[in-house]
C-alpha cells in the first residue's frame, strides 16, 4: 500500500501526526471546550501508535512503554514475541496459541487500569478528583471484530482517546460483542478498511444462511465444499454459522486453525462438529482453509470440490470473479462505510483519525460535510519498517 | 427468485444474468439461460432477451448505438446519487474496477439514491424503448434526462446491466455468443450446430432464436446484401523464422520481432505447432477489410435493403447490378465508396464480352499465368459454369477482401485511405485524389452456392476464375514449404509497404465469425521511442493499490508550437516486471506533484523506452499523434528527461512509415491484376 499525498514531516521511523489545532474544531457547537494541552499521537507504522504524554504504546513494539494489544491478528501483535503486553483474556490466549512467549497481563473488558503516564507534566487535570495528576486510565471495550478484540479507551489529563483497533458493528456473533464507552471520547482513531460507500454489509444472519446453503447444497450434490477464509476469526465465525446447519455437517479445518479453534471453544463459542484436516476422511465434510491454499495439492487435487471465498472483499464482484470461486460470500469482520459514519456520529469526538484505509478521502469528505474535524492517520506500513 | 419470476420483466432477465455470472461451469451457465428463455411466452421477449445478452442495446447488424459515453453515464449517476463525481465517484470506481458495478452499489447503498428510485418492473420492450429514446436524444443534457427517467424506475441491479448493454457487445459475465447459441439450442430443443450456422447466415442472434423457437431453422438461407460475419486471423504466437526444424539456419529476426519477441525462443511455424506446408501465404494489406455483395438489384433480391434514392454515386443501378460493401463490424459502408461500387459493377459489365468464349478456355489459360509456372487444371464447380453463361444482371457473388487506395497498380499508404474512411458522400476532388479499389482474397457465395463450406484451395480456384473473368484484382497467393519461405515472403511484403503476411490453412473452410489458427497473421513490429512518464494511474485487479498505468510524454521543450516541456503521446499498461513496478512506484512517490483521484501527476524524471505497433494521426490530441498499443520495452534509469525523443522525431517516424511502400516489381506484385483498364 502506498499512501499519498506524500508529506514531508517524516523523520526517522517516527511520524508526528499533527494534533488537532486549537479552535479548529468545526461545527459541533457546544462541544468545543478547549483542552489546553492537546494529546500527542505518534504513528509508528509497523511499530504501532505511541502516545508520548500517556507513555502508552498501542498494537506495537520497540518503545519502552506499557503496550496494549487490541487483538491477535498478525498485523497488530508485536513482532518481538517476548515483549510484555496488556490484552483481553481471549486475545492473551490466542496470542499464546500463536506463539507469543512474553508475559501478558490480562485485562478483562470494562475494568480500568491506572498507569503512571510519562510523569513529565505538572498538574492540569481539573476534571476528576480520584485521578492522580499525570496518571492515565486505560479500559478495554469489546470491538466485535474477532474473539478477544478490544478497543482501547485512554483517559489522560489532555483528554480521552478511543483507539478501535479492528472493529465491527453489529459485532461478530463469535466475539464478545461491541460496546462503546459511556464517557466522552475526545479523540477517536478508527479503522477504515472498507470506508467507501460501495461497501454496505448484509446482516450476519443473511450471510450465515448463504454459508449454510453453500455447504449443504454442495454436500448433497456429492461435492466437497471448501470455504476460503482467514484462519483466525473468519474461520471460526464460519464454523459457528455451520454449527446450526440442519442436518448437521462435519467440518475439517486446515493446519494452523486447530489451536485457535480450541481457544474459541474455551471461551464458550459453539463451533459445531469439527476436526483437523485429514485427506482420507474429508469426503462428506466441509473444509475450511485460508485462500493461500487454493493452489496447494490439498485443494487442487480434489476432484469434486466447490469453492466459496468468504471475505469483505468478496463484495467486489468484478474483482473477486478473478478468484475462480464458485461462490462469493461478502462476510466482513470490519465495519462498513455507513457503520463507520454512525460510530463517529454517536461519539462526536473533537477529532477523528482514520487508519488502515486504502483510500480515506471519501470518508473524510463525508465527515467534513457533517462538521467533524478529521484527518487520515497514514500508517505507511510498507515503507518505514 | 421474486414474485416476478414468471413475468418477462427486465428484472427477471437481470436475475438470470446474475446467476449466470455467479456460476463457473459453462454448462450450467448455458442451462440457466436456456431455462430462462424457455419460460418466455412472447416472441418479441425472446428476441430482445437474447439480443440484450449477446449484442447489447441494439442488434449488431443494425449498426446502431445508444451513443452515450462512459463519462456521461458516470456523471449522470453521480448526480442521481447526489455525490461529487471527483471526490466520491472516482475513488469508488477505482476500488471496484468497474463503472457499472460502482453505480449499482451506490444506487443500492446511498439512501438518497434509493429514495429516488421506485422499481416499476419494466418489461424488456420498455427497455428497448428506453434505448431508442437514448439514441434519439441529442447532447449530454438530453441523454442525462432519459437515463435519469429510466433509472428512477429501476432496481440497482437492472441499472448495472442496462449500463453494460449501452456499450454494446459482451456483458462480460463470462457468457459470450459462443455459449448463448447452445443455450438457444437447448431451450428450444434444436441442433446447436444448426443454430450457429443460422446465426452466421442471418447475422442476428435475436432472429436466430426466433427461428429456433419456431422450428424454422432450415428456412434460413444466406441472403444477398446481408453480411456474413468475417473470418478472423490469430496472431502468430512466435516468430516464423530461425527454426531448427527446417534446418534453415537463417538468423533473420523479422518474424521474431513481429510479436515483440517475448523471449519464448526463436520459434518458427513448426514451433507454434504449425506445419508451414499446410499453409499458403498472402501479403497482408494495410487497408480496410470489406465484404462485397454483388448481384441483381437489391430490390429484387431482398426487399430489406433498398435505397429509396439511388443517386449517381450510390451502389445501385436500377434493374442492373447492385453492390453493397460491409465493414468488419458489418456496417454498410457503400455510400462512402462509390468508386469501389463502380469498380465492381463495371467488372460485372465486362462479362458479356466473354460470354462467347468457351468456358474451358478461360479456365485453363488465365490462372496459369498468375503463379510461377504452375498450371491449374481445375474441374469447375457448377457455380462457375453458371457464371459465364448467366446474364450479368443475374450474377450473385460475395467476396471478402480489402479496400485500398490504388495508384499505378500499387497500394498506397493507409494514411491516404484514412482520408476516405468515414467520409459519407465523398466529392469528386477527394475521389480523384485518393481512388479506392477492392482487392479480393476470398469468395464466400457464388450464384446461390455456399462456397463458404469448401476448403480454401477450392475457394481459391473459384476466386481466381471469377477474377480472371471479371478483371477484379485479387491477392497473390504463395506456396510455402519452410520457415525460410515465410521469412523471405515476409521481408518482401515489408518491401512492398504491406503490413506483413497472412498464412492461411489450405484445407480450412471459411470460419465465419471465428478467430482460430486457420488464419495466422505475421506482422512487423512497430517502433520504439524514449518517453517520459507524465502521469501515473492506480491500477485495477491484482495490481490494485499500485500505480501500474502510465501516461507517456514526448519532448516539445524546443518546439515553437508548444509552451510545455512534455505533452502526452500515449498510455502504456504493461511490459514491466513486478520488481520494476515496485521500483517505479518508489520513484513515483518522489516525483509526485499533485493527485487527482487515482491519478498522480509527476515531475519529469522517469524515462521509458516504449514500443508500439503504429503511429496514428489523432487531431484531438495535443500532439496530433497517438501511439498504437504502446508498452514498456525498458525503463531507462540511465537516461534523463533531456535525453528523450521529441515530437519532431515522432513526425519523422510517421512520415517514414507512411512512405514505406517501396517500388514493387510488377512481376511479384502482391496484387494480381487480370486486366488493364479495370483500375
Ligand atoms: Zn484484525
Amino acid at each position: 500500500m502506498i499512501g499519498f499525498p506524500v508529506r514531508h514531516e517524516m523523520s526517522g521511523s517516527c511520524i508526528t501526526i499533527g494534533t488537532p489545532v486549537k479552535n479548529t474544531v468545526t461545527g459541533q457547537s457546544g462541544t468545543t471546550t478547549q483542552i489546553s494541552q492537546p494529546l500527542q499521537i505518534k504513528n509508528m507504522g509497523y511499530h504501532g501508535i505511541y502516545l508520548p504524554e500517556a507513555n502508552l504504546l498501542l498494537d506495537g513494539s520497540g518503545v519502552d512503554a506499557p503496550t496494549f494489544i487490541t487483538h491477535a491478528h498478525a498485523d497488530h501483535v508485536p513482532r518481538n514475541r517476548h515483549q510484555p503486553v496488556f490484552a483481553s483474556p481471549a486475545t492473551a490466549a490466542l496470542m499464546r496459541a500463536r506463539g507469543h512467549s512474553g508475559p501478558i497481563k490480562e485485562i478483562p473488558f470494562g475494568e480500568t487500569t491506572s498507569l503512571p503516564g510519562s510523569g513529565t507534566r505538572e498538574s492540569g487535570d481539573k476534571r476528576s478528583g480520584d485521578n492522580k495528576s499525570g496518571h492515565v486510565r486505560v479500559t478495554l471495550f469489546p470491538a466485535g471484530h474477532i474473539l478477544g478484540s478490544a478497543m482501547v479507551f485512554v483517559e489522560t489529563d489532555q483528554g480521552s482517546l478511543l483507539y478501535t483497533g479492528d472493529c465491527r458493528v453489529p459485532p461478530s456473533p463469535a466475539s464478545e460483542g461491541f460496546q462503546l464507552p459511556d464517557a466522552q471520547v475526545d479523540y477517536l482513531i478508527i479503522e477504515a478498511t472498507f470506508a467507501l460507500p460501495i461497501y454496505k454489509w448484509q446482516p450476519h444472519e443473511t450471510l450465515f444462511d448463504q454459508i449454510r446453503d453453500f455447504a449443504t447444497d454442495s454436500l448433497s450434490d456429492g461435492d466437497t465444499p471448501i470455504l476460503l477464509c482467514y484462519n483466525l476469526g473468519k474461520a471460526q465465525e464460519v464454523m459457528h454459522a455451520l454449527a446450526s446447519c440442519d442436518p448437521p455437517v462435519s467440518v475439517q479445518i486446515h493446519g494452523g486453525g486447530e489451536k485457535l479453534c480450541r481457544v474459541y471453544e474455551d471461551f464458550g463459542v459453539d463451533l459445531g462438529r469439527w476436526e483437523p484436516y485429514n485427506r482420507e476422511t474429508l469426503p462428506g465434510k466441509v473444509l475450511i482453509a485460508p485462500s493461500s491454499t487454493l493452489e496447494s495439492p490439498m485443494i487442487r487435487d480434489l476432484r469434486t470440490r466447490r469453492i466459496a471465498y468468504v471475505s469483505g472483499w468478496a463484495s467486489l464482484e468484478v474483482r473477486a470473479s478473478q478468484l475462480l470461486a464458485d461462490a462469493l460470500i461478502p462476510l466482513s469482520d470490519h465495519l462498513d462505510f455507513f457503520e463507520l459514519l454512525d460510530v463517529c456520529r454517536t461519539l462526536k469526538p473533537r477529532h477523528t483519525w482514520l487508519t488502515h484505509s486504502p483510500d480515506p478521502t471519501v470518508a473524510l469528505h463525508y465527515l467534513h460535510q457533517e462538521g467533524f474535524s478529521c484527518s487520515s492517520l497514514e500508517t505507511e506500513r510498507a515503507d518505514d519498517g | 427468485m421474486t414474485d416476478k419470476a414468471h413475468s418477462p420483466s427486465f428484472a427477471r432477465l437481470c436475475e438470470t444474468l446474475t446467476d449466470v455470472m455467479h456460476t463457473r461451469s459453462s454448462t450450467r451457465k448455458i442451462s440457466l439461460f436456456a431455462g430462462y428463455l424457455k419460460g418466455l411466452e412472447d416472441d418479441r421477449d425472446v428476441s430482445l432477451a437474447v439480443q440484450f445478452t449477446a449484442e447489447g442495446a441494439f442488434s449488431t447488424l443494425s449498426g446502431r448505438r445508444a451513443a452515450v459515453g462512459h463519462r456521461t453515464v458516470a456523471l449522470t449517476a453521480a448526480k442521481f446519487c447526489g455525490i461529487d463525481y471527483d471526490v466520491v465517484f472516482r475513488p469508488c470506481r477505482t476500488a471496484t474496477g468497474s463503472a457499472s458495478e460502482t453505480i449499482e452499489k451506490l444506487m443500492q447503498n446511498l439512501p438518497e439514491a434509493a429514495a429516488r428510485r421506485e422499481p416499476a418492473w419494466l418489461g424488456l420492450d420498455d427497455l428497448a424503448d428506453g434505448f431508442e429514446r437514448l439514441a434519439a436524444a441529442s447532447g449530454r443534457e438530453q441523454k442525462q434526462q432519459v437515463l435519469t427517467g429510466l433509472w428512477e424506475r429501476m432496481t440497482a441491479r437492472e441499472i448495472r446491466f442496462m449500463i453494460r448493454m449501452l456499450s454494446q457487445g459482451s456483458l462480460r459475465i463470462g457468457f459470450e455468443v459462443r455459449s448463448i447459441l447452445p443455450a438457444i439450442a437447448l431451450a428450444f430443443g434444436v441442433d446447436a450446430e444448426q443454430v450457429r450456422r443460422v446465426h452466421m447466415l442471418t447475422g442476428e442472434i435475436g432472429k436466430t432464436a426466433l427461428l429456433a423457437r419456431a422450428g424454422e431453422l432450415h428456412s434460413a438461407r444466406f441472403r444477398m446484401f446481408q453480411p456474413v460475419a468475417f473470418m478472423l486471423a490469430s496472431p502468430m504466437e512466435t516468430g516464423p523464422v530461425g527454426g531448427a526444424e527446417t534446418g534453415d539456419g537463417d538468423g533473420g529476426s523479422a518474424g521474431a520481432g513481429a510479436e515483440g519477441d517475448s523471449g519464448a525462443g526463436a520459434g518458427n511455424v513448426g514451433g507454434s505447432g504449425v506445419d508451414p506446408r499446410a499453409y499458403v501465404a498472402e501479403e497482408k494489406f494495410d487497408g480496410m477489410r470489406t465484404q462485397a455483395h454483388i448481384g441483381p438489384d437489391s430490390g429484387q433480391v431482398s426487399g430489406q435493403v433498398s435505397d429509396p434514392d439511388p443517386g449517381p454515386d450510390s451502389g445501385q443501378v436500377s434493374g442492373q447490378v447492385s453492390v453493397r460493401l460491409f465493414s468488419r463490424d458489418l456496417n454498410d459502408v457503400t455510400v462512402s465508396f462509390p468508386d469501389v461500387a463502380g469498380q465492381l459493377r463495371e467488372a460485372m459489365a465486362i462479362l458479356p464480352s466473354k460470354k462467347s468464349r468457351p468456358p474451358d478456355v478461360s479456365v485453363s489459360a488465365q490462372p496459369g499465368t498468375l503463379q510461377s509456372g504452375k498450371q491449374n487444371s481445375v474441374t469447375l464447380q457448377s457455380g462457375l459454369q453458371n457464371l459465364v453463361t448467366r446474364q450479368p444482371g443475374t450474377i450473385e457473388a460475395v467476396l471478402d477482401g480489402e479496400l485500398c487506395v490504388l495508384e499505378d497498380g500499387r497500394i498506397q499508404p493507409f494514411q491516404r485511405l484514412q482520408k476516405r474512411m468515414g467520409v459519407k458522400k465523398p466529392g469528386r476532388k477527394l475521389l480523384a485524389e485518393h481512388p479506392v479499389r477492392f482487392i479480393a482474397y476470398d469468395l464466400l457465395f457464388l450464384n446461390g452456392e455456399e462456397v463458404i463450406d469448401l476448403p480454401l484451395h477450392k475457394r481459391r480456384r473459384l476466386l481466381e476464375e471469377f477474377c480472371a473473368q471479371t478483371g477484379l484484382p485479387c491477392s497473390r497467393q504463395h506456396e510455402i514449404a519452410s520457415a525460410a519461405d515465410i521469412e523471405r515472403l515476409f521481408r518482401q511484403a515489408l518491401e512492398h509497404g504491406n503490413e506483413g503476411l497472412m498464412l492461411k490453412r489450405r484445407d480450412s473452410t471459411y470460419e465465419y465469425g471465428q478467430r482460430n489458427k486457420s488464419w495466422l497473421k505475421v506482422k512487423q513490429p512497430g517502433g520504439s521511442l524514449d518517453t517520459v512518464i507524465m502521469y501515473a494511474h492506480a491500477g485495477s485487479g491484482r495490481r490494485g493499490g499500485t500505480y501500474s498505468d502510465f501516461t507517456l510524454g514526448i519532448r516539445v521543450d524546443e518546439d515553437e508550437r508548444y509552451e510545455e516541456q512534455f505533452i502526452p503521446i500515449g498510455k502504456a499498461y504493461g511490459g514491466y516486471t513486478d520488481e520494476e513496478l515496485k521500483k517505479l512506484n518508489r520513484r513515483i512517490k518522489e516525483l509526485a506533484v499533485e493527485r487527482f483521484g487515482p491519478t498522480l501527476s509527476l515531475r519529469p524524471g522517469i524515462v521509458v523506452e516504449v514500443e508500439f505497433d503504429d503511429i496514428q494521426v489523432n487531431r484531438r490530441t495535443k500532439a496530433g499523434y497517438t501511439l498504437r498499443l504502446p508498452r514498456f520495452r525498458s525503463i531507462r534509469w540511465d537516461l534523463s528527461p533531456a535525453d528523450t525523443d521529441t515530437l519532431a522525431d515522432v513526425e519523422r517516424l510517421y512520415r517514414k512509415r507512411a512512405e514505406r511502400s517501396g517500388d514493387a516489381d510488377p512481376s511479384n506484385s502482391p496484387v494480381l491484376f487480370h486486366k488493364a483498364g479495370t483500375l
